[in-house]
């Protein structure tokens, strides 16, 4: 459930992002972020569909491949 | 520098220390232990360097009697009830035959629906207009605050509120202000630092001396900070470090803040087998009244009910919750406690330190003792 996962910012309408991980696309709500509203091409670390930070492509590349290792260590 | 050599350098840093007492260090987040177990971190560290994972899952204590409530409201009020996925498994103190999970409430046929966002909830209600719709909300500040933000963007008059929000600090400090806190160390969550701002890790410091490090989720950002607390130790200096800047920035997100404090109290809350903890959890405020679904529809729970709000029998998930047991000294874990056959919340969360083990391979009983045992 707390698993927050980087995604990029694909298109924005009002409080509404279309974000993108690793070619999966999500619609993120920006409602958290009204005091740093993030632009196209952003990053942000999105937990349960609202984003809550801004952050780096670094970082966010960094927790993408630790996101894979665990997905593929995880018997489902 | 890739992130392996990174790791090793924090590794031989730390080793560099040369620690030559036992220490231990306690991580209060799901997601921390996961990434510690997966990357197979205590193997790494020196052996008188013990990681113990404490009050990190919310879906662990949230109390028996909301579970009960949550599936009386789905079985008997017959309302659409949404729930993060985790929470559908959990079980509840009930005889023999009767339904004690909400996936078993499913079963019976009771509209109840695993979502992975407080968005879904307000969309099943849209779609639903004739229908009472439940969202039976369990989290800490990092999922609580999105609760905040879809409360404060407004929501259909029949969508309600199970709210088992709670505040990860104050079951710290319960500890800390215990004879026997268990731990010398303290690596403070990083996306509850997110939200919330790392200074909320402060009074580890200033009450109780404490070296304390906000970590993030990558093996190097965990093994910094491990350096940073184990250091803290050798060289006596105490400061709140953070280490993991990139996302946790000082004062946390203000918008999810003020969220939270527009439409939440924080007051005294009920921790699953552990008892109330003063101002723990999160409540809604009386202008959010009509959303509350502790307040829209009758109360279930009975208190006479046969062991309402224990662990289920057996079961040592709140000892293992409060880092006063490693998972695989329960009794029942690997044998009548697996995954597949969860006895206790801890084995059914994905946050939960048991489940967390065992999918991390940890398949036989303790052969020591957590240092100190309590
Ligand atoms: S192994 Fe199962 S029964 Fe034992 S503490 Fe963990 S969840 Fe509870």
């Amino acid at each position: 459930m707390c698993l927050a996962i980087p995604m990029r910012i694909t298109a924005i309408d009002g409080f509404n992002a279309r974000c993108e991980a690793k070619g999966v696309f999500r619609d993120v709500s920006l409602f958290m972020m009204q005091d740093e509203p993030p632009a196209i091409g952003d990053f942000v670390m999105v937990h349960v569909g609202y984003a809550i930070q801004k952050m780096t492509e670094a970082e966010a590349r960094s927790t993408w491949e630790l996101l894979d290792q665990v997905l593929e260590e995880t018997p489902n | 520098m890739n992130t392996e050599s990174e790791a090793r350098q924090w590794l031989e840093r730390i080793r560099a220390l040369g620690i030559d007492r036992p220490v231990r260090l306690m991580n209060v987040c799901g997601g921390h232990e996961r990434s510690i177990t997966q990357a197979g971190l205590r193997g790494a560290l020196p052996a008188n360097v013990e990681l113990i994972p404490g009050p990190g899952c919310p879906v662990c204590v949230c109390p028996e009697e909301d579970v009960y409530q949550a599936i009386r409201l789905a079985l008997d009020e017959k309302v659409t009830l949404v729930a993060f996925g985790d929470m559908l498994r959990v079980p509840v103190n009930v005889p023999k035959g009767e339904v004690r999970s909400l996936v078993e409430a499913q079963a019976t046929g009771a509209d109840v629906r695993p979502i992975a966002s407080p968005t879904e909830a307000r969309r099943v209600a849209l779609e639903h207009p004739d229908r009472q719709v439940v969202f039976f909300a369990a989290g800490f500040e990092t999922t609580t605050a999105p609760v905040a933000a879809m409360i404060a963007e407004g929501i259909p008059d029949n969508l309600s509120i199970l709210l088992s929000g709670r505040l990860t600090w104050p079951a710290v400090a319960m500890l800390l202000d215990s004879e026997t806190p268990g731990f010398d160390c303290l690596v403070a969550p990083g996306h509850v630092s997110t939200v919330m701002g790392p200074e909320e890790w402060q009074f580890v410091i200033d009450r109780h001396g404490l070296p304390t490090a906000v970590a993030g989720f990558t093996p190097e950002s965990l093994l910094a900070a491990f350096y940073s607390v184990l250091r803290q130790l050798q060289s006596g200096e105490r400061f709140l470090d953070n280490c993991y800047r990139e996302v946790a920035h000082a004062g946390g997100n203000a918008t999810a803040r003020r969220l939270l404090d527009a439409t939440l109290d924080v007051v005294d809350a009920n921790w699953r087998g552990i008892g109330v903890i003063p101002r723990s959890g999160y409540a809604l405020k009386p202008a959010h009244a009509g959303a509350d679904a502790r307040l829209r529809f009758p109360d279930h729970t009975d208190p006479d009910r046969r062991r309402a709000g224990q662990m289920p029998p057996g079961c040592d998930c709140a000892r293992v919750v409060l880092g006063r047991l490693y998972p695989n000294q329960c009794r029942l874990y690997g044998s009548a406690c697996t995954p597949r056959t969860p006895v206790g919340p801890c084995m059914v969360s994905d946050e939960g330190a048991c489940r967390i083990w065992w999918a991390g391979g940890v398949r036989e009983a303790a052969p020591v003792a957590v240092t100190d045992p309590i």
